[in-house]
């Protein structure tokens, strides 16, 4: 990690940001970007800024795209930590998209707080040190003799103050110190505290403006429609009736961009208002060529998914000897997992502003990756990365939707059609059935279990459409690396085969808030359940069992901390009063370890004859220490709400080829009256902090399907557990 | 003579087509985008303001059914933006990314005005027509039940 002052760099004056006082920029080291998968060159580039101006004002640049998970609130909560700030005096704001100034801005795989805590300390803590050193140097006593609270240098000597204002131009004549030195936990004012969303005030007044918000002088409203089927292309278009309408300006054919994040092809309709587009749109009489996957059924996709893995497939990794140790089984045990298509579907659908003119490109995007919108923009348009400027509003929800800049890519060849700044907004129509969707997939577990009830052998086929599959085509089942987190798992078992069988691709995948973990998470904790059963322990007791078995010591810091969420789920729940409960209440516990994060979680629910009532879901969490309890347990109750739907009902179904479902009525998330009673459990252990974005998904389902089975004796293996009517 | 409407106390001219629906009156017209674009089709609740006090879903009213009335958005609802529900929002940390809040918030509103002592039953049926996609319900029943105590104490 470097920390330069750039109070004196050329590009603080280039690029408006305010002049005087003390700039930092903390630059991450290479090693920890190529960790993530974010190498860049060696050169300085800050992941983020901090401002002292000489009126005490704080701002801070947040790098990372805010989308409601808190991130612009937590990072620079740290930083104030350090700086010892006075909170009502730092201001945040969102970094427009610039790697070369800000290093890479992706903001996914919950990586935010794990890369960029320390880091945003350490900036913190430097800052202040320079406040320090300017403040003795004017007092002309030592450093030691001074400390920082609340904004203000104090000199201990004689109890005099300078605030941070009047310390501002002096301190970035001071040299970055070469080590800092952190707080220690008990000294936290900000970290591990509840502070406020930053922003919270502008959401509930109505002020907080979004992608679809974006307004400027000559501003024209766009719509579109995309072919149904993927790969499927435009045959026909009549638009003269679009035309004749008031308002409608141009119908442009937006033609596939053979790229990842590039449209999937459609037509636009752009007009003076975001109604007679979308009324436009109703009017265009089109002909699609619907190409290869207009034959593509979920249904049928799925049942042949379940062969795939209920037969032999493609060795992806093994060790010992599992024919061996089912040789010798007392008990055999197997099952058969699925799970469906799924929309992200956030409340904010895909939006944007483009305005590209001929010496520029200027870009107002809900976005969760500002540098992709630019790549996708300068192959489309034949320019430049760089010169393409971006602005990161704040997203409406994304869920991994927005990592994928489509709808920017649209924008901008609307944009470059009329001459004007573009705002096209989708129909939450389009959101749903032309998306990026969560995987559907099948798993099989084989599993052998000796006479004392240790778990010896365990075969693992998984089939689904693997992400790789967005970046070519020709990928018909998932990797390898894609099933590490199978052959991986903490579970202490000494033969293990895995094996990949075949998905090939008929549509978009993409990233969905979890990723594989929904479906790992699932047949992991569910058949954890079914083993237990079938040997006549508790769940909880067969789980610690199978943690207790690895003896490998490079898992032994996840078989603890596996242990330790699930003993604090049970605790905190009825799990140990389960016998007590109504006839028809049932608990149920699962744990999941994903993206660093270790969560467990035990759901209560009731079951009256086929309804599935979930009451309380107690999440035990183990991220190392928590930026913000507030906002972390809110990412457990966001995780409690989308597995619930998840699980229960919601499903993407395609048939001939394209998505039946369409908007919220027959793709039905959660609503108030089905909120459980969500309470979140932190371990407190003083580990570094990982982030939490996603992790609470993976072991929902599972819980839930144990905690059913408990209550009814029904066993659910298919996610959702009662698909909605489509 | 042109229609008006009144909104947040000011009269507007309506200039547009009438089939127009208010949310696009609203928001790209006027340019009041606290109203939000969820689904068009009133099912999700984002779009939520009050019709003469009562709550209504702006994306499907024409904007010609509404003249002569009187429309509150988010933006209107308070004066210094101290409504018990905005303040309920803020103590109880209720939003995430906060794209559905003003709709909650506006819902609540009106329903607040017809059942100002609700049961936890009466808020879910009142507010199951609004969908927050980051999960902030727990959250939203709080700081509903909060506000109704704060509203009983202001009469």
């Amino acid at each position: 990690m470097t920390i330069e002052n750039v109070s004196r760099r050329k590009f603080i004056k280039q690029s408006g940001m305010a002049v005087g006082g003390l700039w930092l920029g903390i630059a991450l080291p290479n090693v920890a970007m190529a960790k993530i998968g974010l190498a860049t060159e060696a050169v300085f580039n800050p992941n983020a800024f901090i401002h002292i101006a000489t009126n005490g004002d704080t701002l801070i640049y947040c790098g990372r795209c805010e989308m409601g998970q808190g991130i612009s609130t937590a990072l620079p909560s740290a930083v104030a930590d350090e700086l010892e700030a006075d909170w009502s005096r730092v201001s945040i704001k969102q970094a427009d998209g610039n790697e070369e100034l800000y290093g890479p801005q992706a903001t996914g795989g919950s990586a935010s707080i794990r890369v960029m805590y320390i880091p945003m300390r350490e900036a913190g803590a430097a800052a202040k040190a320079m406040l320090i050193a300017a403040a003795a140097k004017k007092w002309q006593v030592s450093a030691k003799d001074c400390y920082a609270d609340s904004h203000f240098v104090i000199n201990r000597t004689d109890n005099s103050k300078l605030s941070y204002g009047e310390l501002a131009s002096l301190a970035a004549d001071m040299p970055v110190p070469e080590n800092v030195e952190l707080k220690a936990k008990a000294d936290y004012k900000f970290i591990g505290k509840d502070l406020a969303r930053h922003n919270q005030g502008d959401i509930v007044n109505g002020k907080l403006t979004y992608g679809v918000d974006t307004k400027m002088p000559g501003l024209k409203y766009a719509a579109v429609v995309h072919c149904p089927v993927f790969e499927g292309k435009l045959k026909s278009l009549d638009k003269t009736a679009a035309l004749a309408m008031k308002g409608v300006e141009a119908v442009v054919e937006i033609p596939r961009m053979e790229v990842p994040f590039g449209s999937i092809g459609g037509v636009g309709v752009v007009a003076d208002n975001t109604w007679t587009a979308q009324q436009a749109i109703k009017k265009l009489v089109i002909e699609w060529d619907l190409g290869p996957n207009k034959n593509y059924d979920t249904k049928a996709y799925k049942a042949q998914l379940v062969k795939n893995v209920e037969s032999p497939a493609e060795k992806a990794a093994e060790r010992g000897d599992i024919e061996q140790a089912f040789a010798n089984a007392k008990h055999k045990i197997s099952a058969t997992y699925t799970g469906g298509h799924l929309s992200h579907s956030p409340m904010e659908p895909n939006a944007s502003v483009v305005w590209v003119q001929e010496n520029s490109c200027e870009v107002w995007a809900a976005t969760q990756s500002p540098a992709d919108i630019q790549k996708v923009l300068a192959q489309y348009l034949g320019r430049e990365p760089k010169d393409i400027l971006v602005h990161v509003t704040m997203a409406g929800g994304a869920f991994g939707r927005k990592f994928k800049c489509d709808y920017v890519q649209e924008a901008a060849a609307l944009s470059k059609a009329v001459n004007a700044p573009v705002q096209l907004t989708w129909s939450r129509e389009e959101d749903t059935r032309t998306g990026y969707y969560h995987s559907i997939n099948a798993q099989h577990i084989e599993a052998a279990i000796d006479e004392e009830g240790n778990v010896t052998a365990w075969l693992h086929r998984a089939a689904f459409m693997p992400i790789a599959s967005l970046f070519n085509g020709q990928v018909d089942r998932a990797p390898a690396t894609s099933l590490s987190d199978i052959f991986n798992h903490p579970f202490g078992i000494q033969n293990v085969r895995t094996e990949t069988g075949e998905a090939k691709r008929h549509t978009r995948i993409g990233w969905y808030r979890a990723v594989y973990a929904i479906f790992y998470g699932f047949a992991f904790g569910t058949f954890a359940d079914e083993m237990a059963n079938k040997v006549g322990k508790d769940t909880l007791t067969l789980l610690n069992n199978i943690y207790d078995n690895n003896k490998d010591p490079k898992q032994a810091i996840q078989v603890r901390r596996s242990k330790g969420a699930l003993a604090l789920a049970a605790e905190k729940s009825k799990w140990f009063s389960r016998d007590k409960l109504p006839e028809n209440q049932g608990i149920g516990i699962a744990v999941h370890y994903s993206f660093e994060t270790y969560v467990a979680m035990a759901v209560l629910v009731e079951v009256n004859g086929d309804d599935i009532k979930v009451l309380e879901v107690d999440c035990a969490v183990d991220c190392g220490q928590v930026l913000n309890v507030d906002s972390a347990t809110a990412q457990m109750e966001g995780a409690v709400v989308m597995a619930t739907a998840l699980s229960l009902r919601t499903e993407i179904v395609f048939r001939d080829g394209a998505v039946v479902n369409s908007n919220f009525h027959n793709y039905p998330v959660l609503r108030i009256n089905e909120m459980p009673k969500v309470r979140a459990h932190f371990i407190d252990n003083g580990d570094k902090p990982t982030g939490l974005g996603e992790p609470g998904l993976g072991p929902f389902p599972a819980a839930l399907s144990n905690a059913v089975f408990a209550a009814s004796g029904k066993r659910y293996r298919d996610l959702p557990f009662k698909p909605s009517t489509v | 003579m042109a229609q008006t409407v009144n909104i947040n106390g000011k009269s507007y001219e309506i200039d547009v087509d009438g089939s127009m629906p208010l949310l696009w009156f609203l928001r790209d017209k006027l340019e009041l985008t606290g109203t939000k674009f969820g689904c068009g089709m009133a099912v999700c609740g984002a779009c939520t303001v009050h019709l003469d006090g009562q709550a209504t879903r702006s994306c499907v009213i024409p904007v010609s059914v509404v003249a002569g009335k009187s429309i509150t958005t988010i933006e209107g609802l308070s004066e210094n933006h101290d409504h018990p529900l905005q303040k309920a929002w803020l103590k109880n940390k209720v939003p995430q990314c906060g794209y559905c809040q003003a709709g909650q918030i506006m819902n609540a509103a009106s329903f607040l005005s017809q059942n100002p002592t609700p049961t936890p039953e009466e808020i879910d049926t009142a507010m199951q027509g609004n969908i927050c996609r980051c999960g902030t319900y727990q959250r939203i029943k709080v700081a509903i039940s909060e506000a109704a105590l704060e509203l009983g104490k202001e009469v």
